[in-house]
């Protein structure tokens, strides 16, 4: 059968993305350009979904750092009102292979515009605050040149994220 | 001497429907005869769109059910209504309606503003069939033409205004793309139709371009997108307190519109496509669904009850809601061979059926009753595609295309590649354990005999054949030589093995190869 062939994701064709990193450093998309990324979004408040996706991508970056092909994991809030860079500090201490990314309201929007991360706020009565935020649980692959190689929903497992992640950073 | 069809042979009704579409493909550029509908300026459930891409999923459904080595009685009409699906009749209603200003939605009337491009922004109910037709196109006969650079493209120029016109480039491949990340912006509740409505309907034909995609490529966007889908509505319910689908969401409040009126087309159609990849609860439901929805007549035929639709604001709306063939088609996607026979039965009793080149189709009526209180109304998409669609269809053939429609093998297999205007297929299938390629033909009366032909392809590689008609050896050959001893033409071409026949009216013929294999036998 005749193959149809899968272009390039056109991601982040909108211009560099500014945030502040959890050390309260400002950053742009420009900084991530020395070496592959794998970009998260989520919420520290989240339950399960964030958690479940940090610990499995953590496993990953770890083996990938083995294997001599670091890559650099980034956590993007879709949450900032809540989610100051201390906040994501603390939160992302037990997943040291990621950096947290906040930033005003227009700068995570223009983050999720770019990704076409889906976000939005959604009452919860269990939440502390009353609300969260059902997101896009996709974890994203950047190249050094901020080109996206490929994106991995959230079932897909640790090893089968590895399988697909090695061929594409040995490219 | 006429000859009897096999017991699988497609109906004289059946065949009907066929010429029917291939009829209405065949009108020349923006002659919409016998499809308008009730409706102005394509934006209901009656547009041509709609028409023509369900006209191409019943091919795609009865080649894969029912003639499967006939990909050339298939493939020419399915390529003339994607030609007409792009046309800019079909899609200028989007200019219109993308600056909103629908009555459910005045208080965004503001924030639209008017898009020429008909697949960039909401509007699934198009974008979707372009997607999911050409990608099936792909995977039904493995021909990428759609995968090209610009194979899609949506232009219009006028020269009376409009300046420069406009031009929007796609191919099968960016669109898919396309509408994979508008999926995943709104969070997998779906893509809106006009702005801010998001229909379950006019989502499901995205996920079937979406599980082409994946056919074609290996990868799993169905998969992810169903699944994000079902966690998405989990939060909204898919039925009503009823047990009807919900008609619709608001994108911007997030708010369900149940479906109250127990409108049938909204369970029907929704039922009918879903059923794709959802299977276990759409027939889980549908005995009482169908249950509210059916009128028994007293004539025994099976009715429909459709739902008036109350003036707005002094307002009748006019909408083609082709209840009657939606029912149908569903019923024939569960295989509820019950009901759609009732159903038929009604149609051609009370719908006065009718004939044209050779096609069969209900014509438009716009009167809902006889005078004896029997449903008459026929709305173009019910009359022209729906009851040909059901008449069709198989239990699960929409399912089945979804789940994948071929065997690895199925394209080096032998088939009709090329059938001339004067030949019907009615039956047409390889059987690999005979290595004999079955096929039914019957000459068309009302076309000259110099049509009857039709091309034997990809038998290149599978040794010695034999042709028979019933049991009888008309002819015999190989790559090199050709013996005819029967009332038969025929002749070798680059495509394969033209037979031109003109004799009784339904013949059975079984062309038989020595090989089981392009590979040639066994060592």
């Amino acid at each position: 059968m005749t193959a149809a062939t899968t272009s390039k994701q056109s991601l982040l064709s909108g211009g560099e993305i500014e945030l502040i990193d959890h050390f309260g450093q400002p950053v742009s998309s420009h900084d991530w350009r020395d070496q592959c990324s794998l970009v998260l979004f989520g919420f520290t408040h989240c339950r399960v979904v964030c958690p479940r996706a940090l610990a499995r991508y953590g496993v990953v970056l770890d083996q990938l750092a083995a294997e001599g092909t670091p890559v650099r994991g980034l956590y993007i809030s879709v949450d900032p009102a809540r989610d100051s860079p201390q906040v994501m500090r603390d939160f992302l201490a037990p997943h040291p292979r990621f950096i947290g990314l906040t930033g005003s309201v227009e700068q995570i929007e223009r983050a999720k515009v770019a990704f076409r991360v889906f976000a939005r706020r959604a009452s919860d009565p269990d939440d502390s605050v009353g609300y969260r935020v059902p997101h896009t649980a996709i974890a994203y692959l950047l190249d050094a040149d901020g080109n996206c190689l490929a994106h991995f929903a959230d079932a897909f497992s640790g090893e089968e994220v590895l399988a697909r992640l090695r061929p594409l950073l040995a490219a | 001497m006429n000859h009897s069809a096999p017991l699988d042979a497609l109906t004289t009704q059946q065949v009907g429907h066929l010429r029917h579409f291939e009829n209405l493909s065949l009108q020349p550029a923006n002659d919409w005869s016998l499809m308008k509908g009730i409706g102005t300026g394509q934006d209901d459930f009656g547009a041509y769109r709609f028409q023509l891409a369900y006209m191409a999923y019943a091919l795609a459904i009865t080649h894969v059910h029912r003639l499967p080595a006939a990909p050339g009685a298939f493939k020419p009409i399915f390529e003339r209504l994607i030609a007409k699906l792009l046309l800019p009749e079909t899609w200028l209603y989007w200019r219109d309606v993308s600056r909103g200003g629908s009555i459910f939605n005045a208080h965004l009337k503001d924030q639209y503003i008017e898009e020429w491009d008909p697949v960039v922004r909401d509007n699934i109910m198009y974008s979707a069939y372009v997607q999911s037709l050409t990608l099936l196109y792909n995977v039904l006969f493995d021909d990428d033409r759609y995968a090209q650079p610009d194979a899609i493209t949506f232009e219009h120029w006028s020269y009376f205004w409009g300046g420069d016109g406009h031009r929007f480039h796609y191919d099968q491949n960016s669109l898919n793309e396309h509408l994979y990340w508008k999926m995943v912006e709104s969070g997998y509740l779906g893509v809106a139709c006009e702005p801010n409505c998001i229909f379950q309907i006019c989502n499901q034909p995205a996920i079937l371009g979406f599980r082409m995609n994946d056919l074609l490529t290996g990868g799993n966007l169905a998969e992810e997108v169903t699944r994000g889908y079902e966690q998405a509505w989990t939060q909204f319910g898919r039925l009503g307190d009823n047990g009807h689908y919900h008609v619709m969401l608001s994108e911007d409040t997030r708010t369900v519109r149940p479906n109250l009126a127990q409108a049938p087309w909204v369970d029907a159609w929704c039922g009918a496509l879903m059923n794709m990849w959802n299977g276990d609860f759409v027939r889980a439901h549908y005995p009482q669904q169908l249950a509210d929805l059916l009128l028994q007549e007293p004539d025994g035929t099976l009715s429909v009850k459709s739902a008036p639709r109350p003036p707005i604001n002094g307002h009748v709306v006019l909408n083609d809601d082709s209840d009657f063939g939606w029912i149908a088609a569903w019923a024939s996607e569960m295989g509820d061979e019950e009901t759609l026979r009732g159903l038929l039965h009604h149609a051609d009793r009370h719908m006065a059926p009718r004939w044209r080149d050779g096609g069969l189709y209900y014509p438009r009526n716009d009167v809902a009753v006889d005078a004896a209180g029997h449903r008459t109304l026929v709305e173009p998409m019910t009359g022209n595609v729906l009851l040909g669609y059901a008449r069709l269809n198989v239990r699960d053939g929409l399912q089945g295309i979804y789940r994948g429609p071929w065997v690895r093998t199925h394209f080096k297999e032998p088939a009709i590649i090329e059938v001339g205007g004067g030949i019907d297929i009615l039956q047409a299938r390889f059987e690999p354990a005979s290595h004999s390629l079955l096929f039914t033909l019957q000459v068309r009366a009302d076309h000259p005999v110099s049509e009857a032909w039709v091309v034997l392809g990809r038998i290149d590689g599978r040794g010695r054949w034999t042709l028979l008609f019933d049991s009888q050896i008309v002819a015999y050959g190989d790559a090199v030589k050709l013996s005819i001893s029967g009332p038969v033409q025929l002749r070798r071409t680059d495509a394969g093995l033209e037979l031109r026949w003109s004799g009784s009216r339904i013949q059975p013929m079984r062309l038989i190869f020595a090989n089981d294999c392009i590979d040639g036998p066994p060592a």
